[in-house]
């Protein structure tokens, strides 16, 4: 309950961002142009238009997850108004939890309204809809969800700017993770092992990729769908417990 | 006094006003006429092109552009669009097409329609059909059930290094895949037929006629068969002329001579129901039904043609496995 009402407190804060509201028009906007660009392609004009609308749709969303997402602590410390809320009997857990659902609600708001933009595209210039859209988005959303609880771990001890880099360099290393076992392969044993590790500590963004599914019509089974929203909710899981504990013991001065 | 200094002041901010947006259009014109002069001085489209020969390899792209492999390929080909269509390019351009083409078919091996109008463009604009086959055997590999790309390769080999065996046994691939066209296996026959290869023609036939319900399709390659079978017969008879002729130093009158001297055992049956006849002046034999020999025909006069116009640079390998 508490939770929730941190939740829905800072949905509302979120909502008067204006940081969000341009990226979220600059999405929108490119979305729209791909019917301009499809113009100008030569063959599958369908695909440049659903590539640019789930691209832009991902790296929109990336880059809101990630610049809300460091200001849900550091901000309420800046501003000291962290203090009037722990002195409260919350949890710092369930602050914590709060925020992170708070700005997942905004992401989800966020996901659907460029969705939807992109929808009126698909529709406008007579592109077939497929199912596969539809999960290809739900895993986009798994993403913003693991990216959130990075930007939140990082936030809860360290600076805003620095953990921004730190949660972009996350995203760029979570996209690449599957060259670290091909490098493994080619060393020996202890190197192979210290990779692995580093392969399975790290999150592994490039699962929750299925953008080329979608334009080449290819299928993905329930169950493996299912494997990869697991690992999302697992790994956030694991973030947020993380960023608790660091949370739990932090000093505000 | 004290209205005379407003209105002092006021006109004053009101030149000063006027004064900045008089500088903020200056400016503007400035840009305008700064990139107009500098876009004036270097061709675009030559930019564009070098900008294509500039591309790092795709294997070391895709993993930089971190999951949107796709829409690059996509921006890539939109690049690449807008300079195929320029006329004439010159033979370091078609390298360069050739160059992007991989890297795009690299970051999405999925991306048919590259592979067929890059195929194209190689083999048909630029007249390297090395380029041309290797980008489409790539695409061969990644795309096992799209049938166009077996198709470009076969018609490259049979119209553009002359091959018609080679290019036969791509048809014949192309044929067998799902959602191929349905000449695709007349052509592979007709292919395999000039290929002097009439038996492997036949399998293919016999082989499609097994898997066909349909019985206006199994009448057409039923119908081609016979064709088929009647041109293998030509291949039989005119060589028994010609042993004939090698035996006994002058041509047979009629065909039965060819049965009482023992070149051949029987004279075949014509499937039609006509019969073969020999031309006693020039010892060639034809079908009364199909006078016409089946075989495809070339787009272009094979003399004039003249391949390659551009000595590749590297040597390309003529082997397939």
């Amino acid at each position: 309950m508490k939770i929730l009402s941190i939740a829905l407190n800072t949905f509302r804060e979120n909502l008067r961002d204006k940081l969000l509201y341009n990226l979220l028009v600059f999405a929108l906007l490119m979305i729209g142009s791909s019917v301009l660009l499809s113009r100008l392609t030569l063959g599958e004009f369908h695909r440049l238009i659903l590539d640019l609308g789930l691209g832009s749709i991902n790296f929109f969303g990336v880059l809101i997850a990630i610049f809300v997402g460091i200001g849900l602590v550091s901000k309420e410390i800046e501003k000291k108004t962290i203090y009037t809320i722990v002195s409260k009997p919350v949890a710092r857990y369930q602050f914590l939890l709060g925020k992170y659902l708070g700005l997942t609600i905004t992401l989800f708001v966020n996901t659907v309204v460029m969705a939807l933009g992109l929808l009126v595209v698909l529709y406008a210039q007579a592109v077939p809809i497929e199912g596969m859209l539809f999960k290809a988005l739900a895993l986009i959303f798994v993403e913003f969800m693991v990216i959130t609880a990075v930007a939140l771990l990082f936030s809860t001890f360290t600076s805003a700017t620095l953990s921004a880099i730190f949660t972009l360099a996350m995203y760029v290393v979570g996209h690449l993770t599957a060259d670290l076992q091909t490098f493994g392969a080619k060393m020996d044993d202890l190197s192979r092992g210290i990779l692995n590790g580093i392969y399975y500590l790290l999150p592994n963004l490039e699962r929750f990729n299925l953008k080329g599914h979608v334009v080449h019509h290819l299928e993905v089974s329930g169950s493996d769908l299912m494997l990869i929203i697991a690992y999302g909710a697992t790994y956030t899981a694991f973030l947020l417990f993380t960023a608790s504990l660091i949370f739990h013991r932090r000093d505000f001065r | 006094m004290a209205v005379s200094i407003a209105l002092h002041h006021r006109s004053a901010s009101i030149v000063n006003q006027c004064l900045l947006g008089m500088g903020g259009i200056l400016l503007l014109a400035c840009l305008g006429w700064l990139q107009g002069e500098i876009d004036r001085r270097q061709d675009r489209t030559v930019v564009q092109i070098e900008g294509l020969a500039q591309l790092p390899q795709g294997e070391y792209l895709k993993p930089a552009v971190l999951g949107y492999h796709h829409l690059g390929a996509d921006l890539l080909w939109l690049r690449l669009v807008q300079v195929i269509g320029k006329k004439g390019n010159s033979a370091d351009e078609y390298e360069w097409m050739y160059h992007a083409l991989d890297v795009i078919t690299t970051l999405d091996p999925q991306y048919a329609y590259a592979y067929y109008a890059g195929g194209v463009t190689l083999g048909d604009l630029a007249n390297r059909p090395d380029l041309s086959i290797r980008l489409l055997e790539k695409g061969v590999k990644a795309n096992p059930e799209v049938w166009n790309i077996p198709f470009l390769l076969g018609y490259n080999y049979y119209f553009l290094l002359g091959d018609p065996a080679k290019g036969a046994e791509y048809i014949m691939k192309a044929a067998s895949l799902p959602d191929g066209p349905v000449y695709l296996p007349g052509l592979a026959t007709r292919l395999a037929a000039e290929a002097g290869s009439p038996g492997t023609a036949l399998a293919f036939l016999e082989a499609r006629l097994r898997e066909t319900q349909d019985s206006e399709m199994r009448e057409v390659l039923a119908n081609r068969m016979k064709e088929v079978i009647i041109e293998r017969d030509l291949f039989i008879l005119e060589r028994a002329v010609e042993a004939y002729r090698t035996q006994r130093r002058t041509l047979p009158a009629t065909l039965t001579d060819l049965v009482t001297a023992g070149a051949i055992s029987s004279l075949p049956q014509e499937p039609f129901g006509g019969d073969y006849r020999l031309d006693p002046k020039t010892g060639s034999v034809s079908s009364s039904t199909h006078p016409e020999r089946l075989r495809t025909f070339f787009k272009r006069p094979q003399p004039t043609y003249s391949f390659p116009k551009v000595q590749p640079s590297y040597s390309f390998p003529r082997t397939w496995e």
